[in-house]
């Protein structure tokens, strides 16, 4: 099932919290819903999910809005906030949502022990640990074995070893199960390591879309390519004649813009030109990310990267 | 929508709210019944009439007519009800489950208002156990006949009607303390003001209060309205406020 979201715009009073903002999510795929606090990610789950009512724009499961699904807990499965009664019990929370949905009580045991809180599910949700309360928050996501999961920051308050589980679990999700998984996270490393695919957004816009290799080398899958070699100027010119931009910097660092490695490789190799190193400047998507978290949110950044926000 | 009403009576059940609220309607129902039956043909002290006395119809329908004045617990119960999804924040989970917000308003209203029957029989029996035997020892225990009966009817019809106000208010105000501290300021405060001031008499009978006296006298009272008009303005104000809050309050934004 496919999440497609076009032109969703929201204030708040007169904060303009999402502006026309779309992207698509694509099944059996993870994509991250990048973006620093107060960007707009919170709020842009919960329109998709209904919960606000947006100013403008759409967002629908492969073309139903959220409050006309027939079964929305067997379509969208959601983690948003950690939300429970702190005397009611993880598993008594569970039935709650079972009976409503129409599903089988025993449901809840079920996804308790997917969640690995078995032992914990007849005990009060307000004892529980933050990271029990997200992992809570997922099996009630996943009572209607939906094909669908949103999920905002669920890694806040897990343990290194909740997110290594947590990782692991979203990509056997998505990659073996099929389903269309969309992740919010303020932690870009957090991502690269997750997701298949982010969508990133400032100050309530769109920055950028597309996979994380993509990204990474840039939008065209060319980038910077960094290359070390005693004969500088002899590399510059080739690749020049080749149609590429080098340029020399100290210490003999070349450094070629809009190309792979692969290809600086080969024209190197054919030239007889020798290197010491050769590498893809990968702190792309660092750069891109740093420059819009540095611009801190949606106070300083109406349009944090221009030709980003174009695409 | 029955899975709805199960899921309303599971929160209502798995939290202990509901049986604080039912033990101290229990106590307080309980304990004005044994007040009045222990002070009852008491002499007039100060100008104030004293209470009938033990055995006299006026006797009996005090002290089953109080089983009425649990309702205060009872629209306390319907308040949280409904204003706990706000303040735990589960309303989250329950609009992505059910994103039709009537329904959750709906369903809640008939959840209520069928669990507040068992309460308010809980309630009666209080009431009918502590005078039976506390007026039997003074001398006169009241028979059950229908006179009696139809007092303890129509506080339990009261009893259960407040539930369901107390779910509409809840819907409306979302706000679980603001909506209590209002419930009570209204009942204690502004009622009894209105019911004082000779100008507004004619008003009192259309409010809540003046509808409770409606149904739970006996006597006809010239400024007051029939029982049965009484119980369905009761009914309409629990129905009114309710959709009320699904309208103005529960479809605002879930933040």
């Amino acid at each position: 099932m496919r999440v497609e979201v076009s032109g969703l715009t929201k204030s708040f009073g007169t904060v303009r919290a999402v502006s026309d903002l779309g992207f698509t999510v694509e099944p059996g795929s993870v994509t991250g819903f990048l973006g620093p606090n107060g960007a707009g990610k919170t709020t842009t789950l919960r329109m998709v999910l209904g919960l606000i009512t947006p100013d403008a724009g759409s967002a629908t499961f492969d073309g139903v809005p959220y409050a006309a699904l027939p079964d929305p807990v067997g379509t969208v499965g959601a983690v948003l906030e950690t939300a429970f009664h702190p005397a009611r019990s993880g598993r008594d929370h569970l039935r709650v949502y079972c009976r409503a949905a129409g599903l089988p009580v025993s449901r809840a045991d079920e996804v308790l022990t997917a969640v690995g809180l078995a032992t914990a599910g007849r005990r009060r949700a307000g004892g529980y640990s933050l990271g029990m309360r997200q992992r809570l928050a997922l099996a009630t996501a996943l009572l209607g074995d939906p094909p669908v999961l949103v999920l905002d920051e669920p890694a806040n308050g897990l343990d290194p070893e909740g997110i290594l589980w947590l990782r692991g679990f979203l990509r056997h999700l998505a990659h073996e199960e099929g389903r269309t998984v969309l992740v919010s996270s303020h932690l870009l490393s957090e991502m690269e390591q997750t997701a298949d695919r982010v969508v990133i957004v400032g100050a309530g816009r769109l920055v950028r879309q597309g996979s994380i290799t993509e990204l990474r080398s840039g939008a065209q899958g060319a980038g910077t390519v960094l290359a070390r070699t005693p004969d500088a100027d002899r590399l510059a010119a080739v690749l020049g004649d080749a149609g590429m931009s080098a340029d020399r910097g100290t210490d003999g660092l070349v450094t070629v813009t809009g190309a792979t490695p692969a290809e600086v490789g080969a024209r190197a190799f054919h030239a007889g030109v020798e290197l010491h190193e050769l590498r893809a400047e990968t702190t792309g998507l660092e750069d891109l990310y740093f420059r819009l978290t540095a611009g801190q949110e949606q106070f300083a950044a109406t349009s944090p990267t221009p030709e980003g926000a174009a695409r | 929508m029955t899975g709805l009403v199960r899921a309303e009576w599971t929160k209502l059940l798995t939290t202990r709210v509901w049986i604080g609220l039912v033990l101290g309607a229990c106590v307080m129902v309980g304990g004005f019944a044994a007040l009045f039956t222990g002070l009852a043909g008491a002499e007039p002290d100060g100008g104030q009439p004293g209470l009938p006395a033990v055995g006299t119809p006026q006797y009996e329908e005090v002290v089953f007519s109080v089983a009425a004045n649990a309702s205060v617990l009872l629209l306390i119960l319907g308040i949280i009800g409904t204003t706990q999804e706000y303040r735990h924040r589960t309303a989250t989970p329950t609009f992505l489950t059910t994103p039709r917000r009537g329904r959750v308003v709906a369903a809640k209203l008939v959840a209520y208002a069928l669990a507040a029957v068992p309460i308010a029989l809980l309630v009666l029996a209080v009431d009918v156990v502590v005078v039976l035997l506390f007026a039997g020892a003074r001398g006169a225990a009241p028979s059950l006949d229908a006179d009696n009966l139809q007092t303890l009817g129509a506080a339990g019809l009261v009893l259960v009607v407040f539930a369901v106000i107390g779910v509409g208010v809840g819907a409306l105000l979302r706000n679980q303390v603001g909506a209590i501290v209002g419930a009570l300021v209204y009942l204690y405060v502004v009622e009894p003001i209105v019911s004082s001031i000779g100008v507004l008499q004619p008003a009192y009978k259309w409010l809540p209060g003046g509808a409770v006296q409606a149904v739970t006298s006996d006597f006809q009272a010239p400024d007051l309205l029939e029982p049965w008009q009484g119980a369905l303005l009761l009914l309409g104000y629990g129905l009114l406020t309710a959709f009320l809050g699904t309208v103005l309050a529960v479809r605002r934004d879930v933040v």
